[in-house]
């Protein structure tokens, strides 16, 4: 180790270039595994936020019975209470507990795997916040329609307003996307050898700092303006039917 | 025969009274209209005969079962009371005809087929069928509240309410719409339309009820309720 540092230029450019040189596969390697985990982290995030979401927009009717209102209710505080833990405490910590806690109780799981998880859990919270409104912001008039042609309350969530709130919020979960590209840097913590890892055990190698997390904030930086590029390009590719429509005024007289 | 009953309905958002002591019968296939000021309580009244509004008090009976109570089957019900609402609400992420095909589908049960085939001669008959494979939102106010129609029809339902389907409209559409529900006056269903449009409501209309504050005034045959033997209130709402 200490012949290599012997080795590397002493000007911040040119040990720059050196540790790129030697070391490209190291961030290749990291850039591998933060994109696998954020990326499947967003996506099984959604997912999850999708079953969440149905559990936090119970709403009680007078028509339910005791114990319907029970359930909806319990629904309701078990799926805010997730949200709220997971909004409200900092992701590094929710993977320390999460991974040395299973850990502790005998529970060895590869590492990658438990910073999916971790991402998953999390994206899952901020994304069902983002549904539910989504889904508020939908006019009511939605539901009351699909009510009056008799579908019921799950059928006119799943074929009416959900399709429209997911649409809705393609922007967000791009977003989502983004923010766990940078925030899957603390995962390092518990050991997933994703690019900021893989930038600190390269440091370490020649004690240069700078030089190397320069390197890691160029390819965060690369990384997420590719990202965003394309999730610009999705979301426009997916406005185009109602970009078709030609501008009308709508004629609503005011009641006096 | 009665299709609809309704006895003693109250309705009250928090503490205002909407509804006070409705005691009202729709006899099957006749045209009633709901005419009276804003705030007068004609569309919650309309919105409470298919539930969309839960009564405060009181019963309603559609085809002799209370809707009212929690074990009365409120699907099977509204498939078979169609609502045509003023803003339309026509479904926003479904084409033309798949606005039609739906409810057809997931609450009669209907083959796609023979869904599509009846959507497409109602959307016909509402002169919307060269539309059937359009985005809703590409459509202007007059060809949504026709779709809406056609949708409603689809279900083939018993009672249609109409909640102010012209009123959301620019003036020259009107014509449009009210032409459409003039046409399927003539086929026999039942149904209620809250309006504004006087003309309309004298015009095709079996009986025509007035309501103010939450009453019921005026009820009875459209020369009736135009007749210079009226109240002076409902002269003066009536504008003759």
């Amino acid at each position: 180790m200490f012949t290599l540092s012997g080795s590397i230029p002493k000007d911040f450019i040119g040990g720059i270039l050196y540790i790129i040189k030697e070391n490209y596969p190291l961030y290749i390697e990291g850039v591998k595994y933060t994109l696998m985990i954020s990326i499947a982290g967003t996506f099984l995030g959604l997912f999850l936020a999708l079953l969440i979401t149905v559990f936090r927009i119970q709403e009680s009717d007078a028509r339910d019975s005791l114990g319907t209102k029970v359930y909806k209710r319990i629904s309701v505080i078990l799926s805010a209470s997730y949200v709220e833990f997971f909004r409200g405490t900092p992701m590094m910590v929710q993977a320390a507990i999460f991974f040395y806690g299973l850990a502790m109780i005998g529970f060895r799981i590869p590492i990658l795997i438990a910073g999916i998880i971790i991402v998953t859990l999390n994206t899952a919270a901020y994304l069902t916040e983002v549904l539910r409104a989504g889904i508020n912001s939908i006019d009511k008039g939605q539901m009351e329609a699909a009510r009056s042609i008799g579908l019921t309350r799950s059928q006119s969530y799943m074929y009416i307003i959900f399709p429209q709130a997911i649409k809705n919020m393609v922007p967000a979960i791009g977003n989502e996307l983004v923010v766990n590209i940078k925030d899957t840097a603390v995962l390092s913590v518990i050991g997933v050898s994703e690019l900021f890892y893989m930038g600190k055990s390269i440091a370490g190698t020649y004690y240069r700092y700078t030089e190397t997390f320069v390197i890691v904030a160029l390819i965060y930086l690369v990384l997420v303006l590719i990202t965003t590029r394309i999730l610009t390009l999705i979301v426009k590719l997916m406005n185009v039917p109602s970009k078709r429509s030609l501008p009308s005024s709508q004629t609503i007289p005011l009641e006096v | 025969m009665d299709i609809i009953k309704v006895k003693n309905l109250h309705k009250s958002f928090g503490e205002v009274e909407v509804l006070s002591d409705i005691n009202l019968s729709f006899e099957a296939r006749t045209v009633t209209s709901i005419i009276g000021p804003s705030g007068s309580g004609k569309s919650t009244l309309l919105r409470c005969l298919n539930q969309l509004e839960n009564a405060t008090k009181g019963s309603i009976l559609f085809d002799g079962t209370d809707i009212t109570t929690n074990n009365a089957d409120l699907n099977k019900v509204r498939s078979k009371i169609g609502m045509v609402f003023q803003s339309f609400n026509l479904f926003d992420n479904l084409t033309v005809i798949e606005n039609c095909i739906i409810g057809q589908e997931k609450v009669l049960h209907r083959k796609k087929d023979e869904a599509s085939e009846i959507a497409s001669d109602f959307l016909k008959q509402v002169g919307m069928f060269s539309f059937r494979d359009r985005k809703v939102t590409t459509l202007s106010g007059g060809q949504k509240q026709r779709v809406a129609i056609a949708r409603t029809l689809s279900m083939n339902p018993d009672v249609i309410l109409f909640d102010e389907p012209t009123s959301s409209l620019d003036p020259e559409m009107v014509n449009d719409v009210l032409d459409v529900m003039r046409n399927i006056i003539s086929n026999n269903y039942t149904i209620i339309v809250v309006t504004h449009e006087m003309e309309f409501a004298k015009d095709v209309s079996d009986r025509v009820i007035f309501m103010e504050d939450g009453h019921i005034i005026n009820d009875g045959k459209p020369s009736e309720i135009w007749n210079k033997n009226s109240s002076d209130r409902l002269k003066k709402f009536l504008n003759i």
